[in-house]
């Protein structure tokens, strides 16, 4: 039987599921909780149960022979113009850790227009095995070709993991695979642990608007697959005398995709905040857009840039070009001046790299201070108007 | 030109919460709205059969109170509006959501673009897009910021890629996913509003839909959630106390220091 | 230990508020409570220095500008300190430095601070977190005002159109007199016998106030005294600009927050169409919260303004054959009477001429957003153009009319600034509270000339509108900058009258010297006498 169930025995009619639902799908009936049609299945409602009276039961799914006999761990190479990139180097470090625990093998998935000596780089970093393809219709990043020449390797190979860098590439890509293998995938992981007792991969991201965390494995379908964004895990230190096989793969001719690339247009390189070494990060909490110009003043007596938090961009104050956090971009400066931001999960998750995290805000309990090293409690606009003059003073 | 547009019903951003006191979520009873990146698809959607004629449908997998949302829809713009919606579908995840919603696009007719917001703002995970298309067969363009050239055979595109921009081409039938910037969603005229309220709304369960119950619902996701919880703080975070002239003094000093 | 501070020029931006004048003064105190308060009022009565009271100084009227002698600036007094729970309805008390905004997110969010209230008091917060959501209906656009200031020049925004000005929602005050003694004032406690009224001072002792004797307009009003027969001693300190008390707390009543807001945004091609839907729904649409009225200058200036500035980029289009529009805001029930009202609505616009089509309406907090920065944008654009102007001729400052009429002159009055900013040659941008018959009336000088005309014409209407038995300052306070205008209201007679008042309550002329009459009014008005 498939279904949110109360156990009638164990519930003591204290409503705190009633609370925490968030489809008015608990109610409370002679002190007992009921489920009614509005429940989506979330689940939420089984962690606030302090008496563990509510389960999510799920029928099991017989899986197909070949899966049961899935193994080792890939990460997704994602290269630019031939330069692997650093999230790869990252899952890499993470993935032999998990390769390590579980005794198989880690390999990495690597498709470029031609040679560029990455192979070895893959395999100093962390990597058994390297899956090459080189052709020249893998120059672009298109999802067509990637997904059918990917999928194919699984078929082939039967990995159980499969990890990809949470880029804009990896974000369209990934479900393409995951549609087509019928199988789960886990956006924006924070932590991927090997779960001791059942073997599976607990992926771990933020879950209702970043204010809480979800743990979520996939049991049934292989491979495990999930994106993790870049900053996140840590690379390894290459170590040039490992060496590991490289398996040549080829693209098959009636490969050919759906979708004509006509231009590629860069950003320009002056305006990333990811390459900052001092940020100043404003959020809601600065009141009023009139008050911008005044950070961007304290960004540039700081020798540093301005990034926002995703209110502001969504308010329309700041381009989104400025965000921070998991869906801006995900910054790692020597120091980071956070102002007025209330710190939801994926903005934290976003600044976690930075070195120095100094936070103002007039809320002493904002999650923000959680992971500030300094905590400035005060009316953020008053701060920064006294810490200009300051500034100003002494230049 | 027929345009499908995926919506989804979200929690309102302040709606959850964590008390105190407990340590366990509470909504504060708000209403559900539209996932904001919808809104720009329907948008989006709306703008094309000002252009080119032709007619909008919007689709939603959700509770019965969503059929509220798909009306709104039709006051901005929307033709005909379908729900699916039964206990069925319920805990879905990615995977069962995108076969569900592709039995609402073939409940929908024929169809040449298939418009959905980028990502819903309570998930982040951007996947129904692309898994819908998988699952159609159609070619999938996510993260458009514009839409630069449209013809009945064929669509060209400007989306956004690591590090910039690309522009594409694609022959219909295609699925776009669309940044919240590509434009500015309509507010509803009072004109509007009488259509929406009386408009077409189809109700669908699983078994009108012949819908396949080992692909739906919690049956039909691979994945699932095993636990919830709220996220560690670190404890050493030193404090700077005082006036905020004050504070700023000592505030200069730290960043000169580390700036170094 | 004395709190009184030289006013070096750390304190430069103290000597100015909203209306953009400058001022000076010789110290500055910023006290936290009460205590400190009368503390440095009994300090400087024995000098008998004089006192500008000051709180978020985002006055219009430079009733906050201080023309030397002390300035008391309470922004630090910005503490919420109690909860009272009477008959189902709820009342906070707040220092006067509490910011509308915070007050408004606090009650809104059930988010308050409340670590130092009394156990009694936590009790009722309690009680209120359970309750369904509840709201401060006082609603200037500049959310940044203090409640102090708030009630010193009985504020009001879009919504007093229905809930009346911040006067309706004062139930209590502490005031603290000019040498330092308090008073404690409770609506519904103590009342005058017709224009005689006797205040009893904490402390001990009574004072027994003559009141001026003149009527108040029957419009929208700031300007001058509250008085009239039997009124309630509270009203008093109302609306008094700074000039007979410190305000040291207050006590505001919360209301519940109407089930369903919607705001239309209604267009129209003809300003006459608009007039007569106002007029409509003011008669019709009980629902309606609120009417709000942007002309076709306000809508010209968003326009280029958003061709001009990022920060208006995301401003929503208005069509190129908009002339001006109308704001009707519903607070309803239930979602179904909304939509009957919304229909009805739409049923009187057509029949004045605009369309059903031609609406926008918001219905959720997006939307709602969406379009409140849409009307915030007027004024804004108004201001940034305004500062653009400046630079060219420091001279050019805002002109902007704050005057209202009862509702029979409304057609008369429209039709009368219409005219003499036609026959001056006027550049201008309207908007504001048309329920009410207020309209901001802003002349934009291009020049120092058009400045000169426009101060002229301001003054003729102030005429004008006295005439027609309205208020030259409906909601902005009088402050300094619009003294000669409450003279064209009441007659200097009157003015002696409020002087006189003042006197009383603060004999050496120490709180808000210069706003509502010039200091020196007594004495060139009695100089026979002395």
């Amino acid at each position: 039987m498939t279904g949110l169930k109360v156990d009638r025995e164990k519930c003591i009619g204290c409503g705190l599921c009633v609370k925490a639902c968030v489809s008015h799908g608990l109610s409370m009936e002679k002190k007992k909780a009921v489920v009614n049609d509005h429940c989506t299945l979330c689940g939420i409602c089984v962690d606030s149960c302090h008496v563990g009276a509510i389960s999510l039961e799920k029928e099991s799914v017989i899986s197909d022979e070949q899966w049961k006999n899935s193994k080792g761990i890939w990460v997704f190479a994602q290269q630019k113009e031939g330069e692997i990139l650093p999230v790869v180097y990252e899952l890499l470090g993470k993935g032999r850790e998990l390769a390590d625990g579980k005794g198989c093998r880690l390999t990495a998935l690597l498709g470029e227009a031609k040679e560029h000596g990455n192979t070895e780089k893959l395999i100093a970093a962390g990597a058994d095995q390297v899956i090459v393809c080189r052709d020249s219709r893998l120059a672009e990043m298109d999802t067509e070709i990637y997904v059918k020449w990917i999928c194919r390797q699984i078929q082939r190979f039967a990995p159980e993991i499969f990890l990809f860098g949470a880029t804009g590439f990896g974000r369209a890509l990934a479900p393409g695979v995951a549609v087509h293998m019928q199988t789960g995938l886990t956006a924006d992981c924070t932590a991927l642990e090997i779960d001791t007792k059942t073997g599976l991969l607990c992926q771990t991201r933020p879950a209702f608007g970043g204010n809480l965390m979800a743990t979520i494995v996939c049991p049934n379908h292989r491979p495990q697959m999930a994106t993790v964004w870049a900053g996140i895990m840590k690379a390894r230190e290459p170590d040039p005398s490992r060496t590991g096989k490289v398996i040549e793969t080829f693209l098959e001719e009636k490969d050919i995709s759906r979708i004509q690339i006509l231009k590629n247009l860069p950003a320009g390189v002056s305006d990333s905040i990811t390459q900052a070494s001092v940020l100043v990060v404003i959020g809601r909490g600065i009141g009023n857009k009139k008050n911008i110009p005044m950070m961007k003043e304290l960004s540039e007596l700081l020798g540093g840039r301005l990034g926002c938090s995703r209110p502001l961009v969504e308010a329309g104050w700041c381009e989104y070009k400025y965000q921070v956090g998991q869906t801006g971009s995900s910054v790692s400066p020597r120091l980071l001046l956070s102002i007025g931001v209330s710190g939801a999960v994926q903005h934290l998750a976003g600044i976690n790299g930075a070195e120095k995290i100094i936070a103002i805000n007039n809320d002493p309990k904002a999650p923000i201070f959680g992971i500030s090293h300094y905590v400035v409690v005060g009316d953020c606009i008053e701060v920064v108007k006294a810490l200009i003059r300051e500034l100003s003073d002494i230049s | 030109m027929k345009s499908i547009v995926c919506m989804k019903a979200v929690p309102s951003t302040n709606q959850v919460r964590l008390d105190p006191v407990t340590h366990t979520i509470c909504r504060d009873g708000r209403q559900a709205v539209v996932n904001p990146f919808d809104a720009s698809a329907l948008e989006t959607a709306v703008g094309i059969k000002e252009r080119l004629g032709g007619q909008v449908t919007v689709l939603s997998m959700g509770i019965p109170d969503t059929e509220r949302l798909l009306r709104d829809a039709l006051s901005r713009g929307a033709d005909t509006g379908i729900l699916l919606s039964d206990r069925a579908f319920a805990g879905a995840d990615t995977l069962a959501t995108s076969y569900s919603l592709s039995l609402g696009v073939k409940e929908a007719g024929g169809y040449q673009m298939i418009l959905c917001g980028k990502m819903a703002v309570d998930g982040d995970t951007a996947q129904i897009g692309p898994e819908l298309a998988g699952v159609l067969e159609i070619p999938c363009v996510t993260d458009v910021c514009e839409i630069l050239h449209l013809t009945d055979k064929e669509v060209q595109v400007k989306k956004g890629v690591d590090g910039g921009h690309q522009i594409l081409k694609v022959k219909l039938p295609v699925l776009l996913t669309v940044e919240k910037d590509i434009c500015m969603p309509r507010m509803p005229s009072i004109a509007g509003i009488r259509f929406g309220e009386t408009g077409p709304v189809a109700v669908k369960g699983a078994s009108e839909l012949a819908a396949d119950p080992m692909r739906i619902g919690l049956t039909g996701s691979p994945t699932q959630v095993i636990k919830t919880f709220t996220p560690k703080r670190q404890s050493e975070s030193i404090p700077i106390p005082g006036t905020p002239g004050e504070q700023a003094s000592q505030l200069a000093i730290l960043c000169k220091e580390v700036s170094r | 230990m004395t709190k009184v501070r030289a006013f070096t020029s750390e304190f430069d931006e103290y000597r100015k508020d909203e209306s953009r004048s400058v001022g000076q003064a010789e110290s500055i105190s910023f006290p936290e409570n009460e205590e400190d308060v009368c503390h440095i009022l009994k300090q400087l009565y024995k000098d008998k220095i004089p006192i500008t009271l000051q709180g978020g100084r985002t006055g219009l009227a430079a009733a906050a500008v201080p023309g030397g002698g002390h300035v008391m600036n309470l922004s630090k007094m910005n503490q919420i300190l109690g909860l009272r729970c009477n008959g189902g309805r709820y009342y906070i008390r707040v220092q006067p430095g509490v910011v509308l905004s915070a007050l408004q997110k606090g009650i809104e969010s059930k988010r308050l601070d409340t670590a130092a209230w009394t156990e009694e008091e936590q009790k009722v917060y309690e009680a209120f977190c359970q309750e369904p959501e509840h709201f401060f209906p006082t609603d200037p656009t500049e959310t940044s005002a203090c409640l102090g200031g708030m009630a010193a020049c009985n504020a009001s925004g879009a919504r007093s159109y229905y809930y009346g000005a911040m006067r309706s929602h004062v139930t209590g005050l502490r005031v603290a007199l000019s040498d330092g003694s308090m008073l404690c004032l409770r609506r519904g406690e103590n009342f005058a016998k017709g224009r005689k009224m006797r205040l009893t001072k904490e402390e001990g002792g009574e004072i027994c106030l003559e009141l001026p004797l003149y009527q108040m307009p029957h419009t929208k009003n700031a300007s001058g005294y509250y008085v009239c027969d039997d009124m309630d001693a509270i009203d008093l300190f109302i609306g008094s600009d700074g000039t007979l008390g410190v305000l040291t707390e207050l006590e505001l009543e919360l209301l519940p927050l109407p089930a369903v807001i919607w705001g239309i945004s209604c267009f129209f091609r003809k300003e006459k169409d608009a007039i007569a839907f106002t007029k409509k729904v003011r008669k019709e649409i009980g629902q309606a919260a609120a009417i709000e009225f942007f002309d076709e200058g306000a809508i010209e200036i968003l326009r280029r303004q958003k061709a001009r500035s990022t920060a208006f980029s995301s401003l929503l289009d208005v069509d190129a054959w908009v002339d001006c529009c109308i704001y009707v805001e519903l607070h309803c029930e239930s979602q179904a009477e909304a939509l009957d009202t919304l229909y009805r609505l739409g049923e009187i616009l057509e029949a004045a001429g605009g369309k059903e089509t031609e609406t926008w309406v918001a219905r959720n907090a997006n939307d709602r957003e969406q379009q409140q920065f849409f009307r915030h944008a007027v004024p804004e654009s108004t201001n940034m153009l305004i500062d653009e102007r400046k630079k060219i001729d420091s001279v050019i400052t805002k002109l902007g009319a704050d005057m209202s009429v009862p509702d029979e002159y409304l057609d008369e009055v429209v039709e009368m600034y219409r005219r003499s900013l036609k026959e001056y040659d006027l550049e201008s941008a309207t908007w504001g509270h048309i329920g009410n018959n207020h309209l901001h009336v802003n002349i934009l000088p291009r020049d120092g000339e058009d400045y000169r005309k426009g101060k002229e014409l301001y003054a003729i209407w102030a005429k004008a509108v006295t005439k027609m038995g309205g208020a030259v300052s409906a909601e902005h306070g009088v402050g300094k900058l619009k003294r000669a205008f409450l003279e064209v209201m009441y007659g200097r007679k009157h003015m002696i009258e409020m002087a006189r008042l003042k006197r009383q309550l603060d004999p050496y002329f120490i709180l808000g010297r210069g706003n509502l009459f010039p200091s020196t009014i007594l004495e060139e008005g009695e100089g026979k006498e002395k």
